[in-house]
């Protein structure tokens, strides 16, 4: 059989041969067993192996050259940027900051951090990836605004893989908030394949945002290994709808005591769309916290799935977790599929999980229409409602609105 | 204003009104009391558009067609039903909800929709006719009221809605004395010559509040027997088994 994709390491530009070497071990790994498929626990209900299969002829990781981009900044509130293009660090500014407290600089390849683990997309990004961004934000500094990293993808991209690493630490007691912007011009199918490594260190807290401006084809794989020291705060929004395809893998590390992590997702689905969370929350140490709650709105022939994982080690007394999806299915096409997996080693913890899917109450249809509000409004205001618990925990006014009112656009198809 | 002729309705294949008639005029105050199971909450049902129901015979409103009109379009056209299970409904705000409901109706009548500082002038003034506490309208809609918040609420509702015909299906239930006087006071002050009532309640106790003109007693989805405001007093005294 023709494979569908047809990776080279010699694609990448200006690596040395010792890297050449590590990127070609990667690819042999790789290729064994070749995209993941169902077989595999991380892929329990995808197979992702069989959707490229039948949407792409030949993937490759062709050096994409690029052309100068302007882009549009967002205008509803102020913030800092990074602009990104096809994977590679374009520009930035951080003219809210104080520029001292700030290292922005393209991710150093010779000082990667890399897993391998069951998801084979990792060893496929540490064979194919280039570009990308390191940022550290000093000791004891607090952003004032918050930070845009604009992720353009050029028009031209097309049956190409696109792969990067970025890396984020923060040092003690700093703080935080991204917004993680994907823009894409491309109307065709591409693959995108990051991955980002989180250090927070001591008394640090992060915010992390994600959304897309438009729909698009794309394909997005992202791996995020997060590691949490002593009283950090780790805060992962997931609201990104639009995707062909989307999966989130998150692994969450509260190595130390006091570490507190939440993922937050509303996501509303539409046409052929498939959005994967897949997270593990690892509490490494005592008196650490994990909250979860994920909320499906899937119309058409829509697919959402949620992997929840809280693993607690013997020594993580005292541990408080708790993981919560929820699906509202508008057709009778859409798909949701949860599995909660707990493992836990210690004794004295409070662990809670629950999945619950759902119609939308056709009595509360009636309801509203029955005040002359018209039909499609009433779904409407039922599904903001629906999603309302989670939009209320966004952080800061004028961000917070900007991301409502985007929300409300993927509510109504774009 | 409202004219019901033979009217039929069938859930599920079972028979609930076999031939209703009734008319209303503007200005009119009607009641209808029934014991369990006569159809009364299946007429404000089938009246307010709710689907599952198939129906035979005439409903016209206004000479319109009502069978032809969807829910909303009903309400755009003056119908208001206040429901007996006022539904909660989390997420959506109260205050949002009335201002859409409100804009909705407005828009369907060709008239300009409200902004905020407008609407929020008359929700307050509504609000307080009916003793409600303005930080219950920031509330989810309904959700974690007690059944006497809900159902002012749905007063509150017609109240700035001003619909030409108002169906109060039981409001009088779960109501202590204190919450009926101040619903029946709501609706006492709406009345006027241009607007109807149809209040479905199974006891006297609301229509000595609100004093209706005709009181119709149904059974098995028939209406058996029509009076004035006396019969209501009858009815408490003996029951329905004289009329069934």
């Amino acid at each position: 059989m023709k494979n569908f994709y047809d990776f080279k390491v010699d694609n990448i530009i200006g690596i040395s041969s010792e890297e050449k070497e590590f990127r070609n071990k990667e690819l042999n790994l790789f290729d064994k067993n070749g995209f993941p498929n169902k077989r595999e626990e991380a892929w329990k209900f995808t197979d992702l192996n069989t959707i490229l299969s039948k949407n792409f002829t030949n993937i490759t990781n062709d050096y994409i050259s690029l052309k100068e981009k302007k882009f549009e900044l967002i205008k509803e509130f102020d913030h800092n940027y990074l602009f990104i293009l096809d994977g590679k660090l374009i520009s930035n500014e951080f003219k809210f900051e104080d520029k001292n407290k700030v290292s922005i600089k393209e991710y150093d390849y010779k000082k990667q951090i890399f897993v391998r683990n069951q998801n084979s997309l990792n060893l496929l990004n540490n064979a194919l990836a280039s570009g990308g961004y390191s940022l550290e934000i000093s000791k004891n500094y607090k952003f004032r605004k918050p930070l845009v990293v604009y992720n353009h993808f050029s028009e031209s991209i097309k049956e190409q893989i696109i792969s990067y690493k970025n890396s984020l630490i923060l040092n003690e007691n700093s703080e935080i908030t991204i917004l993680n912007y994907t823009d894409t011009d491309s109307k065709n199918n591409f693959f995108v394949n990051s991955f980002d490594c989180l250090k927070l260190k001591k008394d640090s807290s992060l915010k992390n945002i994600f959304i897309n401006k438009n729909r698009c084809n794309c394909y997005f794989h992202n791996y995020q290994k997060s590691d949490l020291q002593h009283n950090t705060t780790l805060d992962n929004y997931i609201l990104s709808s639009g995707l062909k395809f989307n999966k989130m893998d998150i692994e969450i590390n509260l190595n130390e005591e006091h570490a507190k992590s939440s993922v937050f997702s509303a996501l509303s689905l539409s046409s052929d769309e498939h959005q994967e969370i897949k997270s593990s929350l690892n509490h490494n140490s005592k008196n650490c916290q994990s909250y979860q709650k994920i909320k499906n709105v899937l119309n058409d022939q829509s697919r959402g799935v949620y992997q929840g994982k809280i693993f607690v080690k013997q020594e993580a007394q005292k541990t408080d977790a708790y993981q919560l999806s929820k699906a509202l299915l508008l057709n009778d096409n859409a798909e949701f599929n949860a599995k909660p997996e707990l493992e836990i080693y210690a004794d004295d913890v409070k662990c809670s999980h629950g999945s619950t899917s759902g119609s939308i109450d056709l009595d509360s249809i009636h309801y509203l229409k029955s005040r002359g509000i018209p039909e499609k409004k009433a779904y409407q205001m039922l599904i903001n409602g629906f999603l309302s618990e989670i939009l209320e925990k966004l952080p800061e006014d004028n961000l917070k609105k900007f991301l409502i009112e985007k929300i409300g656009r993927q509510i109504n198809g774009y | 204003m409202l004219s019901i002729k033979n009217l039929e309705a069938k859930v599920d294949n079972k028979h609930i009104l076999n031939g209703l008639n009734l008319d209303i005029k503007p200005g009119e105050v009607h009641a209808i009391m029934g014991p369990n199971g006569s159809g009364k909450s299946t007429l404000a049902n089938v009246l307010s558009g709710k689907n599952g129901y198939e129906t035979k015979g005439e409903i016209k409103y206004n000479g319109e067609n009502l069978g032809e009109l969807s829910t909303e379009e009903r309400a755009q056209k003056g119908i208001f039903l206040a429901f007996q299970y006022p539904l909660e409904i989390p997420g959506v705000n109260t205050n949002v909800f009335l201002r859409t409901s409100l804009n909705s109706v407005r828009k369907a009548r060709g008239e300009k929709e409200l902004d905020t500082l407008s609407f929020l002038k008359i929700v307050k003034e509504k609000s307080s006719e009916l003793g409600i506490d303005e930080k219950f309208l920031s509330r989810q809609l309904n959700v974690g009221f007690s059944g006497g918040e809900k159902k002012k609420n749905e007063i509150l509702q017609m109240k700035i809605l001003q619909p030409k015909l108002s169906i109060l299906d039981e409001t009088d239930s779960g109501l202590d004395i204190d919450a009926l006087r101040i619903v029946a006071d709501g609706v006492n002050s709406y009345k006027n010559k241009e607007n109807a009532f149809l209040i479905i309640t199974h006891y006297q106790r609301l229509l000595d509040y609100i004093k209706p003109d005709f009181i119709h007693v149904l059974s098995k989805g028939k209406i058996v027997k029509t009076g004035n405001a006396d019969l209501g007093v009858e009815l408490e005294k003996t029951g329905y088994a004289n009329f069934i």
